[in-house]
């Protein structure tokens, strides 16, 4: 009988110590995904036009999951101290709750992380960028936050364009109905800047002059934020998941030896 | 005349101007030391070839005709530009581009961008030679003469340069956004949290399970003894009564 109280107590360890590391896990979810939701790089308003947000979505729940997991966490490791078969049911049937909407959150980043192409943004850029006879309120919001969207990616990554300056000149946009090509060969955020916010060499600038606009795309500056709010949220709460599987194992099996 | 160097004008035609490089040395020969000379720019869409493209008069007078006197080059070249002769013997260094105090008389000097103005047409004040914007995926033709200041005859013209086409434009709605193939990491992701669920749903129903009948079989075993201990009880209650 020693030796199977020894194995039960070394059981028993195991399950608190996979818990442990749940909740902590839980801990770093939602940090992670509350980092996510406030949009350090102000990209949102892209996908919110795209009607495409759905990584946000993912993140959102990333937060709530994490709360959860930690929880019950708690509430595993006091299940499995006292034995109870009320307490450990519970913890087991919540936990599988966690683990499908957690299931969710990770399937929804990476699969619309799939949906975020080139081609998406600029599509995009060229239909809401300075669009002016918009139909609607809804129209009309998203048409500025995409605008501001774009000056402030141009302004603060010296980027023009996705691809690059020639996407305004291959394209037709709601930006050209409203500005002339001779006077707008693409838009004055694209032009060096200097320090008033004005460009150096306005005409360098209409002719393309290398050093006087911005000739690299900004699809580098969008894809490298996004890529890691998809893959962190994906990723990581699949590895969370991943534990938690084999805990949820663990526990279900010791759930079904403990004597009434 | 040509297009400007790529190395100045990246983006070059757009939808609606044209840069082109200045003609330098071009006129040399024919330059009198005492006289004053002007360079005329010549703008006609290559569909006007059909007819006549006439630079002069009858009398070798280099003509005045304006954007909106022949459609925008539709009817016949048209006047885009006058400026001085380019100096030959100097000209200046296109390494100053790099140079933002230099850049402005580097490109002023280098190159012309045909269709620049967009406000002369509509400003009835505008007196100067109006260079309007071109027209979108439209060939043009241009040609540089050599003027008298003095009197208007031209001394001297290029030959009409290569057809030049502006840029066509296309639609935005027509971008496929459609993202093609699902990404590795998201099918491996899916495929195998959903393993994973699987197989918990399943511990967890035969964890239930084998509950239950444990349950069921110690039940059994239990049943005998509750009916002895029925069978002892009542006895003492009668006995005590």
């Amino acid at each position: 009988m020693a030796k199977d109280d020894n194995s039960v107590r070394i059981f028993q360890g195991l399950l608190i110590l996979g818990n442990v590391v749940i909740g902590m896990c839980g801990i770093a979810l939602t940090a992670e995904c509350i980092f996510f939701v406030s949009d350090p790089h102000g990209l949102y308003p892209l996908l919110e036009a795209a009607e495409n947000d759905d990584i946000y979505a993912a993140a959102w729940i990333g937060i709530f999951v994490g709360f959860a997991l930690l929880s019950l966490s708690v509430l595993g490791i006091i299940g499995v101290i006292k034995s109870n078969r009320t307490l450990l049911m519970v913890y087991i049937i919540l936990m599988l709750i966690t683990f499908a909407f957690e299931m969710a959150s990770c399937i929804t980043a990476a699969t619309h992380r799939d949906f975020l192409t080139p081609n998406l943004f600029l599509k995009q850029m060229l239909e809401r960028y300075e669009k002016q006879d918009t139909d609607n309120n809804n129209d009309k919001l998203m048409s500025e936050g995409v605008t501001k969207t774009w000056n402030n990616l141009m302004l603060q990554n010296h980027c023009c364009g996705v691809h690059g300056p020639s996407d305004w000149q291959q394209y037709g946009s709601a930006f050209r109905s409203t500005h002339s090509d001779a006077d707008y060969p693409w838009p004055r955020q694209c032009c060096v800047l200097d320090a008033r916010e004005s460009p150096i060499n306005l005409d360098g600038c209409k002719l393309g002059v290398p050093g006087y606009y911005n000739s690299n795309g900004c699809y580098d500056a969008i894809s490298g934020p996004m890529n890691r709010q998809a893959w962190g949220v994906a990723w990581f709460g699949f590895a969370i998941l991943c534990w938690t599987f084999l805990v949820l194992l663990g526990t279900m099996f010791y759930w079904s030896r403990i004597e009434y | 005349p040509q297009l400007a160097a790529p190395q100045l004008a990246t983006s070059n035609p757009t939808l609606t101007t044209v840069a082109l490089d200045k003609p330098f040395c071009m006129f040399d020969s024919s330059l009198s030391p005492n006289k004053s000379y002007s360079v005329y720019l010549y703008a006609m869409m290559e569909s006007a070839v059909a007819g006549s493209s006439p630079v002069t008069d009858h009398g070798g007078k280099a003509l005045n005709s304006t954007f909106q006197q022949t459609s925008g080059g539709r009817l016949s070249p048209y006047k885009a530009a006058v400026f001085s002769v380019p100096n030959c013997a100097s000209p200046p260094d296109p390494a100053d581009v790099g140079d933002v105090n230099k850049v402005a008389d580097v490109l002023k000097q280098h190159l012309f961008r045909v269709g620049d103005d967009g406000t002369c047409l509509y400003d009835p004040n505008f007196l100067d030679v109006c260079n309007p914007p071109l027209a979108p995926d439209t060939t043009y033709r241009f040609k540089y003469t050599l003027v008298d200041n003095t009197d208007g005859i031209m001394k001297d013209q290029t030959l009409w340069s290569d057809p030049i086409k502006t840029r066509r434009v296309k639609l935005p709605m027509k971008i496929d956004t459609w993202p093609g193939r699902r990404s590795g990491g998201m099918i491996v992701i899916t495929s195998i949290l959903s393993v994973f669920l699987f197989l918990l749903l399943s511990g967890f129903l035969a964890s239930v399970f084998s509950t239950v009948k444990g349950l069921e079989d110690s039940s059994v075993e239990t049943r005998h003894v509750p009916q002895t201990v029925q069978h002892g009880e009542p006895r003492p209650q009668e006995g005590s009564e």
